[in-house]
């Protein structure tokens, strides 16, 4: 039956919509199950209780004793070793064992061992200007933080990734657990173990893992498993046992794609260790979550400022790195002998300045006599203030146009009405949409939403994430046919886009939160710029990858630019767009869920409350599984829609 | 072992890709062509109940249309695939009945292959890549390195020992390929359309290049072509396959005067008869009007090659095999073949 609404989709999605609307607008109100914040249901509190049980057997459940402590104490010895030695004085010692000259002379020597004189020049000039920044010693956490959380990713991502890339079965058992990371937002899984790992540096490094262990794997895996085959049954031929093969030709003809996973995971780790403040671990996270709960945004601007400058110097250090692997003929005799030259001088140069720091106090903790963070801080408050009362037509009217004409209409629809009217919608749009067995997956999570008694917060939440994504496909269309069409356009806006990926949510968070006070709207703009970049390269993507042939075909049929674009690039890159939209919305999902730290309200504010208020806790961790459930939901039928696209 | 007993013998070998092959081989599925197959059961019969011998010194060459299995027997012949079913037996040692242990002896010390891409180690060096198979042999570094410059003077890569196969040119690098096939001084050679990604004219020195290896150190070589003048170069003798079949096997001689088929005659359609036929094939009897001259050619001569000497005769000439007379060629015999246009 569904077979003919299928052909005729788009009418009847139009009417089918309207009939919504019109069936939300009758029953405005009833039956929407909306609950106070500090509200519990009678799950919540059973969540809560069994919560507290669990804390309360910290000391002498043998769970805790055998298993879940020993890895805590690990881990925060781990960390706590790397902080000493950088970030925090230990010992007696007034200042960490390597002072800041030190740390700065390591990190240079560092990158220019492994890449070139010019990015040593810009990490230390970084350094530098996180400390001027007032942010040395937040910037070493997050550093100490990182990089803890990269060696244990590594230790375990890259054995996995090789052996994932060696054999399907195992890829095959690791797939759907890497989809399901992806996807999962990042608030999800803090509270949960904080519940089992206490808050601090284990649970942020446990969760950082969480996130940046299965990028380590894929990339790792693939890069095994895109190797050029004959060398590798060449090996074979010869005799060659799988140890050798694995060591002498696959390892090391995979090396550069792998140290590009290096980067990919220490970029990932970053945000997360950004993030991870949430669950009080130390680093630069912590100033910009105090600057948001205080809305100060000049005071966040300078701290996620630092955060960007942190970002671009590992980014830049280990790219660089990564592309030296590229060629495989090393340099030759007389290049080597000049750069170990450099490297030794290099390296005696750090070495003096390591020990210096560490005797002479002055050169431990960054001084802090010039300060050029006030000033920053205060020219970014004044300019926030003229451009919201200045010239307020640039944002508080759009913010309500958005937030009138859009926001609220779809929120009546989805929040406002009854929760089994709605419930009832989705399952029928899953249906045509996506098709039975999707539609079923559908009813069973939202049925399991409704169950949970926060309904009403996770539609507010789906609201906002629908709405976001919405206009971030209207704009990362736009671009991503641009950049798809034109190479101009498309090398001058990379080097936006790859830093856009690189850089974690929260630091959008703050410019925007200064521009449009603490609403919804912030929470939906940040996840828009936070989404954009990845759509446009998608889409982008697409449009370049229809084949040559088909538009010269059309050219030559007559076909202007617009019609080349909206009949035959849209069309063939209708799974490039369906994609996009997916990514999109998981994307956006993990932004608004973290935008209930600026007044988004919905599931992530409740996430929030349940980390500070013990009473709520049962609540927080009920809401991060239903921001898990929506997010399973969304992809399932994005993917769903796409293969039938 | 005697001198003349076959080096390789493959018996009714079979390799059916797909799920449950060998459901297919031994029932009347096996009967089915290969798209008949394929369409019934999702099943590609890559090697068809393919059985010949290979004697030692021998240059055996298979021949055959892309996707007829040629690939696939050659890895089928040193198990990089695992054929389904048949015999492989090499100097009386059955190779499909070898533990993984005793398969990578043999690898390492009895056969080597070359590949249709090189399959060369771009991180290594030329002696790195070439020394390859000993040091995964365990042998030490002073003395595979000195095993592989001997190598590298063999193939003519003087000088090249120290770059790295990417500055290399295709001749070169395929040069580095049978350099590292030597190395471990194999008595038999796999070539799978070695010289298939090269240039006409390099491929033509590679040609001969393989020749004169071949006549300075007499390994027995299988060599996977489907460009049929090299067949007819390099080869001893010629196996022919289509559909994962052997259709014909035999020298060129015998294939381009007695195909089997039409798709044999089509194949072989295009060498030049006075290339590859003997005066054996073309030697008739001596008609009354005749007289034949003193001298005498020898059966086995190649037409071209006694092409002056039937000339300058001006008379039909004896063709002699085991001392006796066997007929006569004259020049118009000749000429009439080389200006016959198949
Ligand atoms: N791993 C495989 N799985 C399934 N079918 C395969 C596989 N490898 C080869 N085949 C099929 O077996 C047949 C023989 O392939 P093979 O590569 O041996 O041909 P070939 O004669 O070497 O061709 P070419 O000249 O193109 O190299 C083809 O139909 C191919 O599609
Ligand atoms: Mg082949």
């Amino acid at each position: 039956m569904y077979r003919k609404l299928l052909e005729r989709k788009g009418y009847f999605f139009l009417g089918f919509i309207a009939l919504w609307y019109a069936l939300s607008k009758i029953f405005f109100d009833k039956a929407t199950w909306e609950l106070g914040i500090a509200d519990n249901t009678s799950f919540t509190n059973v969540v809560g209780d069994a919560a507290g049980a669990i804390s309360g057997n910290r000391t002498h459940s043998p769970f805790f004793v055998y298993f879940f402590n020993p890895i805590r104490l690990f881990i925060n010895g781990f960390v706590d070793i790397i902080r000493n030695l950088i970030a925090t004085p230990s010992n007696g010692h007034a200042a960490p064992t390597i002072g800041w000259l030190g740390v700065i002379a390591i990190l240079a020597f560092i990158t220019l061992a492994t890449s070139r004189i010019r990015m040593a020049i810009l990490v230390i000039t970084f350094l530098l200007g996180c400390g001027a920044l007032g942010m040395w010693a937040d910037t070493m956490d997050t550093l100490a933080m990182t990089l803890a959380a990269v060696l244990l990713s590594l230790a375990i991502g890259i054995p996995c990734g090789i052996w994932a890339g060696l054999s399907d079965r195992v890829l095959k058992l690791f797939t759907p657990i890497l989809d399901l990371a992806q996807i999962l937002p990042t608030m999800v899984y803090l509270a949960p173990l904080a519940l089992f790992f206490m808050i601090g540096e284990a649970s942020a490094t446990i969760a950082t893992m969480i996130y940046s262990v299965p990028i380590s794997i894929r990339i790792t895996s693939h890069a095994i498993r895109s190797l050029n085959f004959s060398p590798v049954e060449a090996s074979i031929s010869m005799g060659a046992t799988k140890k050798q093969t694995l060591s002498k030709v696959q390892l090391p003809m995979a090396k550069q794609m792998i140290v590009l996973g290096v980067n990919q995971t220490v970029m990932a780790a970053l945000s997360f260790v950004v993030i991870a403040a949430l669950i009080a671990a130390p680093g630069l996270g912590k100033p910009v979550i105090s600057a948001l709960t205080i809305q100060n945004t000049g005071r966040g601007f300078v701290a996620g400022l630092a955060v960007v400058l942190v970002a671009i110097m590992l980014d830049r250090a280990t790219s660089a790195a990564a592309m030296k692997q590229k060629a495989f003929i090393p340099p030759t005799e007389s290049e080597k002998r000049r750069k170990r030259l450099n490297v030794s001088i290099a390296g005696a140069v750090a070495l003096g300045a390591t020990i210096a720091s560490h005797f002479v106090t002055a050169l431990g903790n960054f001084p802090d006599n010039f300060d050029i963070a006030t000033p920053i801080s205060n020219a970014t408050n004044s300019f926030v203030n003229f451009l919201v009362n200045d010239v307020s037509f640039l944002t508080v009217g759009f913010k309500d146009i958005i937030s009138i004409r859009v926001l609220n209409p779809i929120e009546d629809m989805l929040a406002r009405a009854p929760w089994f009217m709605t419930l009832t919608m989705f399952v029928i749009a899953a249906l045509v949409l996506a098709g039975k067995r999707i539609a079923f997956l559908t009813f069973v999570l939202l049925s399991a939403i409704a169950a949970t008694g926060l309904w009403f917060d996770a539609m507010i939440t789906l609201t906002q994430t629908i709405v976001a994504t919405l206009l971030t496909m209207i704009v990362g269309v736009a671009l991503g046919i641009w950049v798809g069409r034109s190479k101009r356009a498309d090398s001058l806006l990379r080097p936006f886009l790859d830093a856009g990926q690189t850089m974690p949510a929260f630091v959008y968070l703050v410019p925007i939160l200064g521009l449009f006070g603490p609403t919804r709207f912030t929470a939906i703009a940040t996840g828009i710029v936070y989404s954009i970049p990845v759509v446009v390269k998608i889409v982008g993507e697409g449009i370049r990858s229809v084949p040559e042939s088909m538009i010269e075909a059309a050219t030559a049929a007559g076909s202007n630019v617009r019609q080349i674009i909206t009949k035959v690039q849209l069309p063939a890159s209708k799974r490039a767009l369906m994609l996009a939209a997916n990514q999109g919305m998981i994307f956006v999902l993990a932004v608004i869920v973290i935008g209930g730290f600026v007044g988004s309200g919905g599931l992530g504010y409740i996430v929030i409350m349940g980390s500070s208020k013990p009473e709520l806790q049962g609540k927080g961790l009920v809401a991060g599984f239903v921001i898990l459930l929506l997010g399973v939901a969304i992809d399932r039928v994005a993917q769903a829609a796409s293969r039938r696209a | 072992m005697s001198a003349d007993s076959p080096m390789i013998q493959v018996k009714n070998l079979w390799k059916v890709f797909g799920s449950n092959p060998d459901k297919v081989i031994g029932t009347e599925l096996a009967s089915l062509t290969r798209s008949e197959l394929r369409a019934k059961t999702g099943n590609t019969v890559a090697v068809r109940d393919v059985s010949f011998d290979v004697a030692p010194g021998e240059v055996f060459v298979v021949m055959g249309l892309s996707g007829s299995g040629k690939s696939t027997l050659v890895r089928c012949m040193t198990r990089l695939i695992e054929p389904t079913a048949g015999e492989l037996i090499f100097s009386g040692e059955d190779i499909l009945k070898v533990d993984g242990n005793r398969l990578r002896e043999l690898r390492r010390t009895k056969f080597s292959m070359v590949f249709q891409h090189f399959g060369l180690l771009p991180h290594r060096k030329v002696i790195d890549n070439i020394a390859y198979p000993l040091e995964i042999n365990g042998v030490g570094k002073a003395e595979r390195h000195k095993r592989a410059q001997e190598v590298i003077e063999l193939v003519g890569l003087n000088g090249y020992s120290e770059a790295y196969p990417e500055q290399l040119s295709g001749g070169m690098q395929q040069r580095v390929g049978l350099a590292r096939a030597l190395a471990a001084d194999p008595e038999i050679m796999f070539l799978d359309e070695p010289f298939s990604a090269l240039d006409p004219l390099i491929r033509r020195d590679m040609q001969s290049e393989v020749i004169r290896l071949h006549h300075e150190l007499g390994k027995t070589m299988v060599f996977i072509t489907h460009d049929l003048q090299e067949a007819a170069k390099v080869g001893d003798r010629i196996a022919i396959m289509r559909d994962g079949a052997l259709i014909q096997v035999g020298t060129p001689a015998e294939l381009v005067a007695n195909p089997k088929d039409e798709y044999v005659a089509n194949f072989v359609r295009d060498i030049a008869k006075s290339h590859v036929l003997t005066l054996r094939y073309i030697a008739r009897p001596l008609r009354s009007d005749e007289s034949a001259a003193t001298v005498e050619l020898d059966a086995d001569l190649i037409i071209r090659e006694a092409l002056p000497t039937v000339l300058e005769a001006h008379r039909p000439i004896h063709v002699v095999s085991g001392g006796s007379s066997i007929g006569v060629v004259s020049a118009e015999d000749v000429l009439a073949l080389i200006a016959s246009v198949n």
